[in-house]
């Protein structure tokens, strides 16, 4: 029995497939419930510590939505789902990426989903990709039926906050370096807010120079739209790594960000809103309750390391006791890995063919295609690389015979001048392989290679 | 101990530092009251000599050392620096100073940035600037200016551009650690002696021979992939380019008459010096024409290339240019 059926426009899909790439960097597996009125997708990380929820509105985001439900449970239906592979049906065909001239020719056109739940029958989560070249794919992933964990932000509670908009964030965070564990954000002064990023990794002696960059940006208090901390000097800190994933989503979307919070040890809110779609977050703040002034230094100090981050469902508990609390979101608990990277790989230099002349002279402004000058990959952990390796017919076990090997060209050539050689397949080689070291400068000029 | 700097010439300083770290992560710096020496000596694989006037990408520079020569020489790590200029790449301004902190040497780059200034850079401009930048912000026509007259009552709604955003200044700092070098562990490391090369040429764009260089190379690793499963890692079998040049290009001849290169020279044009170089390597070395200098490569036949890296300073005709000295070795066959 179908209970639940909706499609998505190309833009939904996009839509859907970043908001999908996000919560995959907070955890695996995916909660999907879906209501009357709305289709909510939430993760919670592992470690409990961050949990993001982004809630679609059925009439406003789904070119078209259909809720049956169950007899059991009319109200709600929910489910877990592997994020991966529900991210993967979704991601760019091969051949759309962004710098394909022919772009769009298998971009997915539309996408119907249905999820089917009935006792007896396999259960299952059906998506039919219609492409824009007419290939209609479909797929089949298994559910599981799990009872959703409860997260919850008491707002009562959270008296600071801040509006900020999501591009100057994502900006901001840019400046950011790699191997940095804790984002510290506190206002200076009346006119300063300070982020700073900070790690609790003690190094010493060679290790020193491995160190993370240490980066602080002092922003004007005006950058924000609003900024309401009643506390001055209130260190808040919380992890780089799940405030970029947010930062990065929210760009994507460009619109306003809001955060709110308390004090540190306690979680803090941030939100934006996208055309249809809620997206909220809940980080749990880094620090001793109570003591917000001193813990920054402290943990930076590195004299011991700060008590890890509480989880979110001990503020869950707390908030439940609560009267006035908004509705409570379901989350599923699981396990965190490193997410593959959803943009298309920036494309190899080495890939495409040489140009037929540089345009040194050029009268435009030179794009940054400081990615040509990286050097050669050869590494065999890389998809296209494989690709390339595979390039080989020959299945048997012979070494190959033309193999562009420097020493065995040379030893060839002596070979065939001292005497006869071994046989007579290696003597046809000889006369292929062998070549004359280079050209005259007269007959390569025609290449171009020479500009003068 | 005291080193205070205004950044200059950004890009290029972080193209230099982009072509150095390709090579190796940890770099040896040496300031003195003339020069900024880079130097980059890798396990394996070419070595790297960057001298570059002390004007070239500093300013108002304030040295203090009491080392011989007033030299301080820092070990300090490419990748950071490099990320901490890339912040720095549209700044207002930029310096760079040596301190401590937590009891460590850091070098601390403080750059100032305004985020308006991103969309209206250069106001001299004038109206080029305002209409160029399309992707900044909604509400700009993207279909450009002046695209004749299409007199259909429909016109589009721009913003009102006004001032009343001021420029919202940035300041972002960024530490990089570093090592301080006693003088006494670093003046033993000395530039490569090599001998006199037997032929030099200048190098054809870069650009080209990296395209061309690469693509030899990943053949050469397929291939051996494919032929020879296993052990196909170590050094010694990575793929190697043969290099040959012979003096009958474009520069002009030294006149010299014992020089090596002029035995080469009235040798003909089939008297060519040759090299071979790990791809590998090279690929990295190659890295450095993104600095878009002049390169002049010396050919000692079967022992070593050396390539002389020529970046102008672009501001400063008459100013000393910058030398980028890559010492590559040959492998024998």
């Amino acid at each position: 029995m179908v209970l639940l059926r909706f499609t998505l426009s190309e833009e939904g899909v996009n839509a859907l497939r970043d908001a999908l790439a996000c919560l995959n960097k907070f955890s695996d597996e995916v909660s999907l419930e879906a209501k009357r009125d709305k289709l909510v997708f939430t993760a919670l990380n592992s470690s409990k510590s961050a949990y993001a929820a982004f809630s679609f509105a059925s009439n406003r985001f789904f070119s078209k939505y259909h809720y049956e439900g169950i007899a059991q449970n009319r109200e709600k239906f929910f489910c877990k789902l592997y994020n991966r592979a529900l991210l993967s049906l979704f991601r760019a065909r091969s051949g759309d990426s962004l710098h394909d001239p022919e772009k769009g020719g298998s971009a997915i056109e539309r996408c119907d989903v249905a999820i089917e739940d009935e006792a007896g029958k396999k259960s299952r989560f059906i998506v039919k990709i219609a492409c824009r070249n007419g290939m209609t794919t479909k797929y089949r992933l298994p559910f599981e039926v799990s009872p959703p964990v409860h997260a919850k932000f008491d707002r009562n509670e959270a008296f600071n906050s801040w509006t900020i908009s999501s591009r100057t964030l994502r900006q901001l965070m840019d400046h950011f370096g790699p191997g940095i564990e804790y984002l510290d954000i506190h206002s200076e002064d009346d006119s300063t807010v300070n982020f700073t990023c900070f790690t609790e990794k003690v190094a010493s002696g060679d290790e020193v120079l491995k160190k993370p960059l240490h980066t602080s940006i002092a922003v004007e208090k005006d950058e924000f739209d609003t900024f309401d901390v009643s506390e001055d000097k209130l260190h808040i800190v919380v992890s780089v790594k799940d405030f970029r994933a947010i930062t990065q989503h929210a760009a994507f979307l460009g619109s306003e960000v809001s955060a709110q919070y308390s004090m540190p040890s306690r979680p803090m809110q941030i939100r934006y809103d996208g055309d249809g779609v809620k997206c909220e977050f809940l980080l749990m703040t880094v620090g001793e309750r109570g003591a917000p002034g001193q813990r920054a230094k402290k943990t930076r100090a590195g004299a011991k390391p700060a008590p890890r981050a509480q989880q979110l469902e001990a503020a869950a508990s707390r908030a439940a006791s609560n009267a006035p609390t908004p509705a409570p979101r379901p989350t599923p608990a699981t396990r965190r890995e490193p997410m593959p990277s959803l943009r298309p790989t920036a494309p190899r230099q080495s890939q495409r063919p040489p140009p037929a002349t540089l345009d040194h002279e050029s009268l435009f402004v030179p794009q940054d295609d400081d990615y040509q000058w990286e050097p050669v990959r050869m590494n065999e952990d890389e998809d296209e690389e494989e690709a390339d390796a595979r390039l080989e017919w020959d299945a048997s076990d012979r070494p190959n015979p033309s193999a562009v090997k420097m020493s065995s060209v040379i030893a060839n050539q002596t070979a065939q001048r001292s005497g006869p050689g071994p046989d007579n397949g290696m003597d046809q080689d000889q006369s292929l392989s062998y070549l004359e070291p280079t050209q005259r400068l007269s007959q390569a000029r025609q290449f171009g290679l020479f500009n003068d | 101990m005291r080193f205070k700097t205004q950044l200059k010439n950004i890009r290029t300083f972080s193209k230099l530092v982009a072509a150095l770290s390709s090579l190796e992560k940890i770099a040896w710096l040496r300031l003195d009251d003339e020069h900024v020496r880079f130097t980059v000596i890798p396990d394996t694989g070419s070595q790297v000599w960057a001298l570059l006037p002390m004007e070239f990408i500093f300013d108002n520079v304030q040295l203090q050392s009491a080392e011989a020569q007033n030299t301080i020489n820092l070990e300090l790590p490419l990748v950071p620096l490099q990320r901490a200029l890339k912040s720095a790449l549209n700044a207002t301004s930029a310096s760079l100073r040596l301190t401590k902190k937590d009891g460590i040497p850091i070098l601390s780059m403080t750059i100032q940035t305004s985020t308006v200034a991103q969309g209206n850079q250069g106001g001299g401009q004038g109206s080029y600037s305002r209409f160029s930048r399309g992707d900044n912000g909604p509400g700009h026509f993207a279909g450009g200016f002046g695209e004749g007259d299409d007199d259909d009552g429909v016109y589009n709604i721009e913003p009102l551009e006004t001032h009343l955003h001021r420029e919202r200044e940035k300041i972002i700092t960024q530490d990089i650690p570093v090592r301080v070098l006693h003088p006494d562990n670093v003046e033993m490391i000395m530039q490569p002696k090599v001998r006199e090369p037997d032929v030099h040429i200048q190098l054809p764009p870069l650009l080209q021979l990296k395209a061309i260089s690469d693509r030899f190379t990943k053949l050469a690793a397929a291939s051996s992939r494919a032929s020879s499963s296993a052990t196909a890692t170590a050094a010694a079998s990575n793929p190697k380019l043969e290099l040959s040049a012979n003096m009958h290009g474009s520069l002009p001849a030294l006149p010299l008459e014992e020089h090596p290169s002029t035995f080469f020279r009235e040798a003909g044009p089939d008297k060519w010096a040759s090299v071979r170089v790990d791809g590998k390597d090279w690929s990295k070395v190659l890295s450095v024409g993104r600095l878009e200098g002049r390169v002049i490569a010396c050919f000692a036949d079967e022992h070593a290339l050396i390539l002389y890296v020529y970046v102008p300073q672009y501001d400063d005709v008459q100013g000393e240019d910058c030398v980028v000295t890559y010492y590559v070795s040959s492998y024998n066959v």
